[in-house]
Order: structure tokens, then sequence, then C-alpha cells
């Protein structure tokens, strides 16, 4: 029945685009509307979509047209239609570079992000920081701590990548906020945990003592977030480069190859592998898992095994030939990039034996 | 992240890195290539351009998400780190992100399926474009993961539920919408 209706549906649309032949003047000459009180916010989220849709394509606005939209959408906040006002944050980011005077919007947000509202909260904050400049930074530094450590993970998951992107305004903004990151790292959210460790790691990467302290008490933890678990070992590896003694870190790594999550499997034997200082002994462990990978049924994990392995190959072929067996199932794949990684990292392995079969 | 249709056009596109295809037109060139590369063979991944693109189809659509693929390489932190800066911010490791992508292109996926009912294809997805470009938003800020849990991108982006009249959703649907509405009043 519904199916039915949908293909008449279609056949009277002649299942075009209905967004195929929108011109750019009509729409902005639509946006007017958003002028109107009260607002219609189904008329006004269509119009909005239009917008943003055009902008999407790669439609290019003048700076006078884009501020003409921008200040027509700040009316829409008389509206408490869900879909409409996250639309207009999404609005407000996508204009803000092109339109000026955009700090207009500046209370609006800060209103809605101390509001009740977790929905608006999480987006308000990510619509805020995309229009603070260095001059505003003051003024929200307050809202955003408080944000960092809310109970709600997708507002301190909002406000610690706000602080990310806020670096390129004022460089130190994640030292001055790296206390309640470091609260936010205890968070039990997983993604939480991910953007806590990249706010301390912003904070702290000029100070290699401070990094080392960082990894040492992380890596007694262990993080539960496969992301954060991730990062880590991209810290330990980056210290081992800079450090002299570093047997713990690499105890660390090798650990990590009995996680319970594929790709912090994966990133930790791509580490060991790369390791400039280590032997054959070393990249044992690391090498046999990745044989695992070339058996999996995920494309994705096929290939990132062998085309780690192709990498290895070129420092330590001795230790790839105990994977040519599986390397030689993977010619035939139906991936053809896995296929020729395959190819090749044979040549550098392969030795007169195996070239019969 | 992109989203093409079956004739290779955009439906929807976000770039993060400004310096890989600075241009529109850069990056429509790119994103043919890459469906004259794609369509035929459902390999879910490829390297192009020295970028790793993990990919999934369904019926008339094909998403896509595209990450660094340079190892090792200062040049990371300088051309690209498109989808993961964090990881490679400053730490100018190793930069070879494909799990991650593909818990992104999984997370992209569903969360679209479940946000479309189970219902991918093209013509849905225009009808809903306003809520998959909320959820687009919700994956991923400015280059950052900033969620990869379909579940809870979908309750973030606030369904809207009133769409379809009560006659034609299905009991469980019915129950799923009483339930969000609850869980939001009680959360306020």
């Amino acid at each position: 029945m519904i199916t039915f209706k949908r293909d008449k549906k279609e056949e009277e649309d002649g299942g075009g685009n209905p967004f195929q032949n929108l011109e750019k003047t009509t729409v902005l000459q639509e946006a007017r509307t958003f002028n109107n009180t009260p607002v219609n916010p189904r008329k006004c989220a269509h119009i909005l979509t239009k917008i943003l849709y055009l902008l999407n394509q790669g439609e290019q606005l003048g700076t006078t047209e884009a501020t003409e939209a921008f200040f027509a959408m700040t009316k829409l906040f008389q509206s408490r239609d869900v879909i409409l006002r996250r639309l207009v944050y999404l609005g407000i980011k996508e204009l803000s570079s092109l339109a000026e005077d955009v700090i207009i919007v500046t209370s609006s947000l800060t209103k809605d992000m101390t509001g009740k509202e977790d929905l608006y909260r999480a987006a308000a904050i990510r619509a805020l920081c995309t229009i603070t400049d260095s001059s505003m930074l003051a003024a929200i530094e307050r809202y955003m701590k408080q944000a960092i450590i809310d109970r709600s993970p997708a507002v301190s998951s909002a406000a610690l990548v706000s602080s990310l992107h806020l670096t390129s305004v004022s460089s130190d903004v994640a030292r001055r906020w790296a206390n309640e990151a470091q609260e936010a790292l205890n968070c039990d959210n997983v993604m939480v945990q991910y953007h806590a460790l990249g706010v301390l790691y912003q904070a702290r990467k000029a100070d290699k003592h401070a990094v080392i302290k960082l990894v040492a008490k992380l890596m007694r933890t262990s993080p539960k977030s496969p992301y954060a678990a991730c990062m880590l070992i991209r810290m330990a590896y980056k210290l081992l480069d800079e450090v002299d003694e570093g047997e713990e870190l690499i105890g660390f790594i090798e650990s990590c190859l009995r996680h319970k999550s594929e790709m912090v499997v994966y990133e930790a034997a791509h580490a060991l592998v790369n390791l400039g200082r280590s032997g054959a002994r070393e990249i044992g462990p690391a090498i046999s898992v990745l044989q695992l990978f070339c058996g999996s049924p995920k494309p994705a994990l096929r290939f990132a095994a062998v085309r780690t392995l192709n990498k290895v190959a070129m420092s330590h072929p001795a230790a790839v030939t105990a994977c040519n067996l599986d390397l030689e199932n993977l010619i035939t794949d139906s991936n053809r990039s896995i296929a020729t990684l395959a190819i090749t990292t044979l040549l550098k392995t392969g030795a007169e034996s195996s070239v019969d079969r | 992240m992109a989203i093409l249709d079956n004739d290779g056009n955009r439906i929807l596109a976000k770039y993060y890195d400004k310096n890989v295809f600075p241009t529109s037109k850069e990056q429509k060139t790119f994103e043919k290539n890459l469906f004259s590369k794609t369509h035929r063979a459902n390999a879910e991944i490829i390297m192009l351009d020295g970028l790793t693109c993990v990919y999934r189809s369904n019926v008339d659509l094909f998403f896509y998400v595209m990450g660094s693929s340079h190892e090792n390489e200062v040049c990371i932190i300088t051309r690209h780190c498109q989808v993961f800066q964090i990881l490679s911010w400053n730490i100018n490791l190793l930069g070879l992100f494909q799990l991650i992508l593909m818990s992104v292109l999984n997370c992209l996926y569903d969360s679209v399926s479940s946000i479309l009912r189970k219902n991918v294809e093209k013509r849905a997805v225009l009808d809903s474009l306003d809520i998959v470009m909320l959820a687009m938003d919700e994956i991923c800020d400015g280059g950052i993961i900033l969620d990869a849990d379909a579940t809870s991108v979908v309750q973030r982006v606030a369904l809207r539920t009133d769409d379809i009249p009560l006659g034609e959703q299905t009991v469980a649907q019915v129950l799923q919408s009483a339930k969000e509405q609850l869980k939001w009043s009680l959360l306020k």
C-alpha cells in the first residue's frame, strides 16, 4: 500500500529532484518571508534548506547577499520549532565566513547555550564558537568551561571540539581550559574521552615532560574509548622518537595488540612496525596480527593490513615472508587495490621457491 | 563526506580541509572521478588522489567518507589532514585512518537509514534533506569526528515524527516516537 502510493507520487513529480532547478536569486527572494511574523516553521525550514543546499552545491554568494540572508535568518530565532532552530545554527555556521557583522547573534546563541534544552545547547555552542573572535573569547569563557564539564555528553563534546577549533583564534585556549578537560577525561562517554584527550594534548604539546606525564598516567588506566586509545598510541609513538628509554611505552603499545577493538589493534600493529628502532623480534607479534587481518571478511581490514605489510616489506622483508601464503590468496581479491598491494609486496619478499605456485 | 546519486551528481558533500580541493570545481571533478572508479565495483575501499576513500552504496545512492592516506610525512599537517585533523595535529605521525573512516561511514549510513526509516534512496533523502544535513553536522565538526554512534546521532537530530500520518506508521514507530518524546520531556 505504502509503496504503491509512493510510486504514484513519484510519477506525478516525474521522480525528479525538487531542488534541481533552484535559482539563487529566487531563493534569496523567498528568504524575505523570514521577516514575517508569526514565523511559519515548516515553510521557513524548507526555504532555509534550499539556501543550505545551494551553498552545499558550491553556489557563490556575494557579501551583500550573504549578509542580507544572514540577517533575515536571525529573525527565525523567534520560533521555538526544534528543526528550524537547528537549521538556523547550521545556517549561521555556513554563512559566518561570508556575511558581515555576524556577531549580532552572539546573545541569542549564548542564551540558547545556557538554556535548558540539551539539543539546543550543544549545537548553539558549536555555532557560537564559529563566530567568536579573540575579542569575544573572554566573554564566553565562563560558559565554555561550564559546558566542558556538563553531564550531557553532547554538550561536553561540542565544547571540547569547539575549543580545539578556537585554538586558531587564540593559541592558549586549550591551556586555559585544561583543568576542565582533565575532568571530562574521566567521563564514561567514548567520544567525550577522545575529545578531552585531544584538548589536553593540545594544551601540553609544547612541553615534552608534560606530555610524558600525561601519557604515563593514561597508560596505566588504559582508556576505554577506542578512539582515545588510538590517539594515545600515536602520542606514545611520537614520544618514542624523542625519548631515549621507552621500554614502558613499547610495552603499552604491545599490550594494545590485545585490545578488543580492531581499530586499536591495527593502530598498535602499525605503530610497532613503523618504529625505526625495532628489530625483527619486536615486530613479530605485530606482523602476526596483520596476518590475521589479511584473512578478514572486511575489505577495509584486508586493505589496511596489506598496505602496512607492503611498507614493512621494504625494511624487513624477512619478517613479512611469514605472511606470503596469505598474501598469495589476496592476489585474486575482488578489490583491485588490495590485489595490487599484495602483488607488489610479494615481489619484495618472494623467493624462488614461491615462483612456481 | 559525500553523498552522490547514481549519475555521480552531488546530493550533499562536505569538505573539511580548505587545502584539499579548494574550489568547488576541483571538488566536483574529484567526485566525478571517484564515482567513475567506484560505481560498478562494490569494493568498499579505494585510494584516489592521495586520499583513502571508503564507500557504500544502496539503490541509487553512494556514500563516501574520505581521509588522508599519507603516512609519516610532514605534509599530513599542512595538506592532507582532511577528516581527522585531531589525530594528526602536530603529532605528525602515521596517517592511516581507514578503520576510523570505516566507523564514520557506517555511522553516516546507519543514521541516514534510520532517519529515512530504512528507505535509503535518493527521493527519500531529498524529502528529508534538512534532517540529513543536520545528521552530517552531528557526525563531523570541522574535520573532527563528533559522534560515531548512529543511534545517538539520530537522537540528536530530533526526528520530525509528525511527518507521516499516524495510520501509516507502524506500531513500532509510534512506540519509538512516544518513547523519544517521553525521554526528551524527562531530560528537560
